[in-house]
């Protein structure tokens, strides 16, 4: 695999360069604080949806706004807004996905006041009155990013961004394959930075450099000498490190259900309208509390789950269990129950990481099993 | 630090009257086998009276447990079985209780036909109802309500839960979820619609309703007239058996009797020091903490969270008084505190005594904003003290206390 490529994209990711760079040449930024704000109507807009995530490694400053038992996720959001970090940023969208998100949204409005703001409320179930709502209610989005930016919004705008990430979406699932091979094409830690990579810069460029990658898959190498192939599960966890810990030990990691990663990209937009979206995003079954009528989450999330298992082959579940995130609380022991025939590992992460126990277990889990 | 002769309102036997009833409807329709539902606070609690199920409060039980001891083990029982140590207190004593009965306080919940799941308040509502439909295997109905913003209401009265606006789209899905709402009652009780009980149960409500509002009004008078220990109960009324006669009852008596206390000019202790403004939910375990402070001379004539279950209820518009019932501060963006601003300037404050419930991401997160508003716009410092209302292990009583009487020296 062509390292040097995926690392020079993860630097983006680390440096926020490129968001910087947009944010001098006029474009609006916009940080979104949920996978399932649809980046489409925003990016239709001339505008640059950004996924925020934190790079701060200690949440010192975020610890005297919000609790320190939050998930990792929100704290370091927080805590890199509080230095400073996102000065790039035009205003921020949030989704009432879940307590964190909802309140997490008030809190950094609260203290970082930024310009422009807006919480897109989110159904939970998906009948027709509330997909109907939703659409209803991406409208109201529309309006008012578009009187508060004087831009304008056009559906023909935004079929093009569709396009735009529809392709995205395909050409991640054209790589993905790479992963599902015996030999994997692409490891765990690669497929995560590119994940990460993807959030720093306008997916038309992303498009390009995912073709680029595909292009030159039959030079990459394959990873051959691993004992256990690993499927990720958990919510909006971003640490490559703790990836690359798990590859180290002699893991692979073939896939995954984390909000940063299949839970981000899965799923097309079928069809070109808002209308369209708008199905595309409350019918995106890694969102861990959306569910179809008469469903429960929790089931449409472990068919989730059973699905990427299914393509990649994975022979091994590692849980990962921010003990902060809501979401891994309540619905651990229901995967844990659901995969009981298979080997599960559950590591509880807490800032800062316990390295040298996570490691000592993760390799004690692939020796056991590998 | 001296205490003070403490001289509540006495509402102690009007709860114990109130409970009597609640349990002897229950028992009565348990005995006619009625369904069963499981509730949550701010769920539109006219429902039960209307159709004539027997609800079970998940929240309630949990604080029951709490008061009575159990809720530690109940606690280790649920994160030993893998859910979260930092999810809401109820949550995990509710599950413990089910996944061992054993550990819990008797009487146990009676087990669920149904689940109404409303996002009134938290979504941890929405996940503990999957949890526990799914441990149960029975249907439940969602409604989800907004997360209100100010541009979707503009000004909101803390109290009636009257807002300037109202964004119409957001009104009308939450009111086609709440028509969801009457044909899942319909078709899980095998009911139909009774409209005179309707509209029967709905003007007891609203009659009900203006005199809670009435009596959390009369707490802001000098000197504060009642407890804390007593005020913090109403929510009870608020948020479960709203729309029942026994509630009105209490109401109707409640109000009398704390009318004359303002009357007579006679306040809770006999010396008022301090006056304090109270958040959070209380440490079900350590329910004698009001009461501490107030023989300390600190009362209360403010608790956010007492007003955040009201709302007042017009029996004209029942489904638009169930959405206002969801317009409260705990469920809206940090910007919808104006009135709250407003009434704790004229409630005349010294200080403020926030309650972090941990696991609770609704009064926690919502904390230290609402502190650094009280200080900003009106000029009070608060003691933010951590403390889960089911589990005594994070603030025991003795160490709450203690940072009472430092935080109340301070503000001498
Ligand atoms: S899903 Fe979990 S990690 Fe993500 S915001 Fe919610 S609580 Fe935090
Ligand atoms: S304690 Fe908090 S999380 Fe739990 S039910 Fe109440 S508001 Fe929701």
């Amino acid at each position: 695999m062509e390292k040097d490529k995926v690392n020079q994209l993860y630097n983006f990711f680390l440096t926020r360069s490129l968001l910087k760079k947009y944010r001098e040449n006029g474009r609006i930024v916009i940080g979104t604080l949920c996978n399932n704000v649809p980046e489409e109507i925003i990016h239709s807009m001339g505008a640059v949806p950004v996924r925020l995530l934190g790079l701060s490694k200690s949440t010192e400053l975020a610890s005297a706004k919000i609790p320190t038992w939050l998930c990792l996720y929100s704290k370091r959001i927080m805590e890199d807004a509080l230095k400073g970090e996102f000065g790039f940023l035009d205003g921020i969208v949030g989704m009432t996905s879940d307590d964190t998100k909802s309140h997490f949204f008030s809190a950094y409005s609260f203290y970082l006041k930024p310009r422009f703001s807006y919480l897109i409320q989110i159904p939970y179930v998906r009948d027709e009155t509330s997909l109907d709502f939703f659409e209803k209610e991406l409208r109201r989005f529309i309006g008012r990013f578009t009187s508060f930016f004087a831009t304008e919004f056009s559906e023909e705008k935004l079929k093009e961004s569709i396009e735009v990430y529809n392709t995205f979406r395909e050409l991640l699932n054209d790589l993905s394959e790479l992963r599902y091979a015996d030999s994997p094409r692409l490891s765990g830690e690669e497929w995560l930075k590119l994940l990460l990579a993807s959030t720093s810069m306008l997916k038309e460029e992303m498009n390009d450099h995912l073709r680029e990658l595909l292009s030159k898959t039959n030079d990459f190498e394959g990873y051959k000498d691993y004992k256990l192939r690993v499927h990720l599960s958990g919510t909006d966890f971003y640490d490559v490190e703790i990836v690359k810990m798990i590859e180290e030990m002699g893991g692979i990691v073939v896939s995954d259900d984390l909000c940063t990663s299949a839970g981000y990209y899965k799923g097309f937009v079928e069809g070109k309208t808002l209308k369209d979206l708008a199905k595309r995003y409350l019918s995106q079954s890694a969102c861990v509390l959306t569910s179809g009528v008469g469903n429960l989450s929790i089931e449409d999330r472990l068919e989730f789950i059973r699905e990427r298992i299914r393509e990649s082959g994975a022979d091994a579940i590692i849980l990962l269990k921010d003990r902060g995130c809501e979401i891994c609380g309540h619905q651990c022991p229901f995967i844990l129950q659901e995969f009981s025939d298979f080997p599960t590992l559950v590591l509880d992460l807490d800032s800062p990481y316990p390295t040298e126990q996570l490691r000592t277990r993760v390799e004690a889990f692939i020796e056991s099993y590998g | 630090m001296e205490l003070q002769e403490w001289n509540p309102l006495g509402y102690k036997t009007l709860y114990r009257n109130l409970f009597k009833k609640h349990l002897a409807r229950q028992d009565e329709l348990l005995k006619k086998g009625r369904p069963v539902g499981w509730f949550f606070s701010f769920y539109p609690s006219e429902i039960i009276y209307i159709f004539d199920v027997v609800p079970a409060f998940p929240e309630q039980y949990s604080a029951y447990c709490a008061a009575r001891g159990s809720s530690v083990d109940l606690i280790d029982a649920s994160v030993s079985k893998g859910y979260g140590h930092f999810l809401c207190d109820y949550f995990k004593t509710t599950i413990g209780s089910i996944e061992e009965p054993e550990k819990a306080t008797k009487p146990l919940m009676p087990t669920p036909d149904f689940i109404v799941d409303t996002r009134a308040l938290c979504v941890a509502h929405h996940e503990m109802t999957e949890v526990f439909a799914r441990k149960f295997g029975i249907p439940k109905y969602t409604i989800n309500y907004p997360y209100w913003t100010s541009d979707a209401l503009g000004y909101v009265d803390e109290l009636t839960k009257m807002p300037e606006r109202v964004e119409e789209l957001y009104m009308e899905y939450s009111i086609a979820k709440l028509k969801g709402l009457f044909e899942f009652m319909e078709k899980v009780t095998k009911t139909p619609l009774d409209e005179e009980k309707f509209e029967r149960v709905f003007e007891t409500s609203e009659e009900t309703s203006k005199l809670l509002i009435e009596i959390t009004k009369l707490m802001m008078s000098k000197p504060t007239p009642g407890s804390q220990r007593e005020i913090a109960d109403l929510v009870f009324l608020a948020f479960f058996v709203l729309g029942s006669d026994y509630a009105f009852e209490f109401a109707e008596r409640g109000y009398e009797i704390i009318k004359e206390r303002v009357k007579r000019k006679e306040g809770v202790v006999p010396e008022e020091k301090f006056r304090l403004l109270t958040f959070g939910i209380m440490p079900w375990h350590s329910l004698s903490l009001y009461e501490y402070c107030e023989m300390l001379g600190a009362t209360f004539p403010i608790n956010l969270y007492v007003n955040a279950s009201l709302h007042l209820c017009d029996s004209k518009k029942p489904f638009e008084s169930m959405v206002r019932r969801s317009m409260h501060f705990t469920n809206s963006t940090y910007d919808l505190m104006d009135s709250i601003i407003e009434n704790a300037r004229k409630a005349d404050l010294d200080g403020a005594l926030l309650l972090e419930n941990t696991g609770c991401r609704i009064t926690s997160i919502i904390i230290r904003p609402l502190a650094k508003i009280l200080q900003d716009e009106v000029g009070i410092s608060s003691l933010i003290l951590e403390a889960p209302q089911c589990d005594p292990r994070v603030m025991p009583l003795e160490r709450a206390k203690t940072q009472v009487e430092a935080f109340i020296e301070s503000l001498r």
